[in-house]
């Protein structure tokens, strides 16, 4: 009771010294004064953190009069604290200056918490993707950047973080994608809508590899992606971007299958007006590609917009949303002997089935989001945001056609508190309304409500520094109105700084969910690839998982080095899987809880900066699984690869860079329904290759991605991208 | 000179790229493939083809099939591939489990979409078998061996004389 009463002083207390604060201000630069844009301006402990816009400007406000540690971070650089006095109701300017630094590992952490962390310690495994790295990749849609992060992987659209997902066309995910910290997984297939956002309009990507229902809820077994867009900066901005490149021909005449190359290009555009109160961004722009293979075209348009207003010093209101279409060619499988010319080839992976040329897909998506934030004190802060999602799609099969419509209405509302500069509190609320109308997964809606908790602090005053944190999230689940059931998503998590050059030992514990999304449920249509039914089952089940991880961070060592590496184990239950049944008029696909599982690996990070100018970085990721099904006997599970490896480097030379990534990826033991589609399956080594040259406001870039033209495939018949040269200009004002 | 510790590094980094030199990824297969398990040959075509054809795909049955429910359950593969019929000549290879087949025979199929029932008698007709080549008025033995491929297992599809599966099976006619 004593307790609680004094934490309502802290709160209160900070409302009557409201006079006693003041706002700290200032720029983030790089040795050579250039601004850094994206960098993490805050106290630690407190509720005051800020993001530096393109000019490296930052504002902290209301801080709290007297003695305050402010502390600067940005990927790629050296994090740096300094200390600031401040009288009440005074402005002080505190410039940083960040050392360039290959060998920092996430030095921030905005994904596993939901607060900022500026400690260096995150409990789980997170990684960043930071704006450099889009654009010096040059990507066209975030998963191609994320794809190159150790432990994940990419299997025609579907993300694997250490192999939660596997792969189902079309269907699903066990990674949770958020924008802007609202879930953007489809309200009808659960899946992921890459192209969403703009690449354009993105500012970073974090990634949290494991468990982390306890603060998103379903989704989020295998992990969380979660997209940052860009802030409106202060004056007026422009920025123009246009692309072209073209694809390589088949590395052998027998599978050649035009007599012109196949080019893709495209243009975007972004303007952008602000001050410090108010300002607001427009972008848009298109891509058109003749496709890598036969029947591939794609052509895509693309608009978004972003307004910031700030309401008063505490409160600060953000409005976005993204609009996408794409109409695409379906190159669902590969042409097998018989269903095209083939030249007397069992199979040829650059042409598709004659039957299947008249298929197309139209799809659509956009998002509109609002999102208050009130800093009530250094100590209190809340937050409340309301989302919609809305997808749509037309699949024109050869002889039949498929639809479905889809949204997703959300609301959260969460405050976080920080009862002293060790501590953080963070409770919140969630509601989520998903709808469907669709010939193949019918009429249908799905509710879920939760509630979550969690708590950070140091473990004792005597353990060298030592943090914990514990959290929960109930979500209850209905389908259609129908009765809640109810998921429970705990999760503990504790790191240990080592030395005090910035090494340090994690480990948590998570239980995980996905809940079955309608078209899991109600799906009911007739494969085309299989020739065979696949029916509804209204019974699924949520997928659950219990996340084990046990990691250490090595401090630089031998002047150039650092290792950050991680053990970790999952047991998966009642996983959906497709299932063929007999039944009475013919076998039939239906998707069941079908099956236990364990994955167990280890993932490890090694960056060296052997010499100056040179940073690389080398990921290797093994994963073992077992999956369990009554009565059968135990197997790995489908489309995971035993052995992962990708390795990267990046030389400067004053205003050009050039750059190489390397992915190998082993042959997946095992498929699902793997009698029934071509074994063909080999393993990944795709080589990238990347130059990028930079004069003023205009940026030059040179990407040959798959540079060996390695001819490949991650799912049954699916052609994976060959060498792809694309150069692209970029104009920013 | 590079300092000691970057050799082992240069080192790693290029074997690396050395093992992915060796792997060729996905390769042109001719159709009697060397890692080919089943059969593969040619098919020869006659006659004029249905305009109501949707396609011919081969199978293969251990035992000669006595109901229309085994025409259909016991065929392998369970789920039909299909060959090019738009040439004179046209080869083929079908992945089979090793053993003996009694019966590897063409199927011509109409347009329609397959149930995998009985039903689908309505929709088939045997186009065309590979014979005993001592008694080519029979259907032919074929040996898948283990590992390997029964090869030049060549036969005819005659379009003008399509027969229903109740001319070889005891069943009802769909």
């Amino acid at each position: 009771m004593h307790r609680a009463i004094a934490l309502l002083l802290v709160l209160v207390a900070p409302l009557e010294a409201a006079a006693q604060q003041g706002v700290v201000r200032g720029t983030v630069r790089n040795p050579q004064g250039a601004p850094i844009r994206g960098a993490m301006v805050g106290i630690a402990g407190s509720t005051l953190y800020a993001q530096t816009d393109p000019a490296g400007r930052y504002r902290l406000a209301p801080v709290p009069a007297g003695e305050a540690r402010v502390r600067a971070a940005a990927i790629g650089y050296r994090p740096v604290t300094t200390v600031v006095t401040l009288s009440p109701g005074d402005s002080v300017t505190a410039d940083f200056t960040l050392d360039p630094s290959p060998l920092e590992l996430t030095p921030l952490d905005v994904v596993s918490t939901k607060v900022p962390q500026f400690g260096d310690h995150p409990t789980t495994s997170v990684a960043q993707v930071s704006l450099e790295e889009i654009d010096r990749r040059a990507v066209n849609t975030i998963d191609e950047a994320v794809d190159k992060e150790a432990g994940v992987q990419f299997l025609n659209g579907q993300i694997n973080i250490r192999g939660s997902t596997g792969y189902v066309q079309g269907l699903n995910s066990r990674v949770l994608m958020l924008v802007d910290g609202v879930p953007m997984n489809q309200g009808d297939r659960g899946g992921i809508n890459w192209d969403l956002v703009p690449v354009d309009q993105i500012e970073r990507v974090d990634i949290l590899k494991g468990a982390g229902s306890s603060l998103y809820g379903s989704a989020a077994l295998g992990g969380v992606v979660n997209v940052t867009t860009r802030d409106v900066p202060v004056g007026i901005h422009e920025r123009l971007r246009l692309t072209g490149g073209v694809y390589a021909d088949p590395p052998h005449a027998i599978w050649e299958f035009r007599n012109e190359p196949g080019f893709q290009g495209g243009g975007d555009g972004t303007l952008s007006y602000g001050t410090e109160t108010a300002g607001a961004s427009i972008s848009g722009g298109a891509r058109h590609s003749d496709g890598y293979r036969e029947h591939d075209t794609q052509t895509h348009w693309q608009a978004a917009a972003k307004g910031r207003w700030q309401a008063s010093t505490k409160t600060r209101v953000d409005v976005s949303g993204a609009w996408a279409d794409d109409h695409y060619d379906v190159p669902l499988s590969w042409c097998k002997q018989g269903q095209c010319v083939d030249l007397g080839q069992a199979y040829q992976p650059f042409k598709t089935d004659t039957g299947g040329r008249t298929s197309w897909t139209d799809s659509r998506k956009g998002y509109l989001t609002a999102h208050v934030r009130t800093v009530v004190s250094d100590r209190l802060a809340w937050q409340a945001r309301a989302s919609w999602f809305r997808t749509d799609f037309f699949d024109q099969r050869r002889d039949t056609s498929e639809f479905g419509i889809s949204n997703r209405v959300g609301a959260e509302f969460r405050v976080e508190v920080h009862p002293d500069s060790t501590r953080t509190v963070l409770v919140g609320t969630e509601a989520t309304f998903s709808d469907v109308t669709s010939d193949v997964f019918g009429n249908h809606s799905q509710s879920e409500f939760s509630a979550y908790g969690e708590v950070e602090q140091p473990v004792s005053h005597t353990t060298g520094g030592a943090r914990l944190n514990a959290g929960a999230r109930i979500d209850f689940l209905a389908v259609d109105g129908g009765s809640l059931s109810a998921v429970v998503s705990p999760r503990l998590g504790a790191s240990l700084p080592v030395g005090s050059h910035g090494g340090s030992v994690r480990a948590s514990v998570g239980r995980g969910f996905r809940a079955p999304s309608m078209a899991e449920r109600f799906v009911d249509l007739v494969a085309s690839e299989f020739g065979l039914r696949v029916i509804p089952n209204p019974a699924l089940r949520p997928e659950t998982a219990w996340s084990f991880e046990l990691g250490a961070r090595s401090a630089p060592f031998l002047t150039f080095l650092r290792v950050d590496g991680a053990l970790f184990w999952t047991e998966a239950r009642d996983l959906i899987e497709p299932t063929l049944l007999v039944a009475t008029g013919g076998p039939v696909i239906q998707l069941q809880n079908f099956a236990e599982a364990r994955l167990t690996g280890v993932d490890a990070t090694l960056l060296a900066a052997p010499v100056r100018r040179l940073s690389t970085s080398l990921s290797y990721t093994y994963l073992s699984t077992e999956r369990r099904v009554p009565g059968s006997p135990n197997a790995p599970l489908a489309y995971r690869p035993a052995h992962q490896l990708k390795l990267s480097a990046d030389y400067a030379l004053g205003p050009a860079d050039v750059g190489a990534d390397f992915r190998f990826a082993g042959r997946p033991e095992r498929i699902e329904l793997e009698e029934f589609v071509d074994p063909h399956r080999v393993p990944m080594n795709v080589l990238d290759l990347r130059a990028q040259w930079t004069r003023g406001p205009v940026e030059l870039r040179l990407i040959v991605a798959n540079a060996l033209n390695y001819v490949y495939n991650l799912v049954p018949q699916t052609l994976a991208p060959v060498r792809t040269t694309t150069l692209t200009a970029v104009w920013s004002h | 000179m590079l300092r000691t510790p970057v050799r082992p590094l240069l080192v790693l980094l290029v074997s690396t790229a050395l093992i992915a030199a060796c792997d060729k990824g996905l390769q042109p297969e001719p159709i009697c493939a060397s890692d080919l398990i089943g059969v593969c040959g040619t098919i020869r075509f006659r006659g004029t083809v249905p305009d109501s054809t949707d396609n011919v795909f081969v199978a293969a049955y251990a035992a000669f099939p006595q109901t229309c429910n085994e025409l259909i359950t016991n065929r392998q593969p369970f789920i039909p591939g299909s060959v090019s019929y738009t040439d004179s000549v046209s080869p083929y290879g079908v992945t089979l489990p090793p053993r003996t087949y009694a019966w590897v025979l063409a199927v011509w199929k109409k347009v329609g979409t397959l149930t995998l029932t009985p039903a689908d008698t309505a929709l088939l007709r045997v186009a065309g078998y590979y014979r005993n080549p001592a008694d080519t008025t029979q259907p032919g033995s074929v040996i898948v061996p283990n590992g390997g491929a029964a090869a030049n297992i060549n036969f005819r599809v005659e379009f003008d004389s399509l027969r229903p599966a109740t001319d070889f099976v005891s069943c009802t006619a769909q």
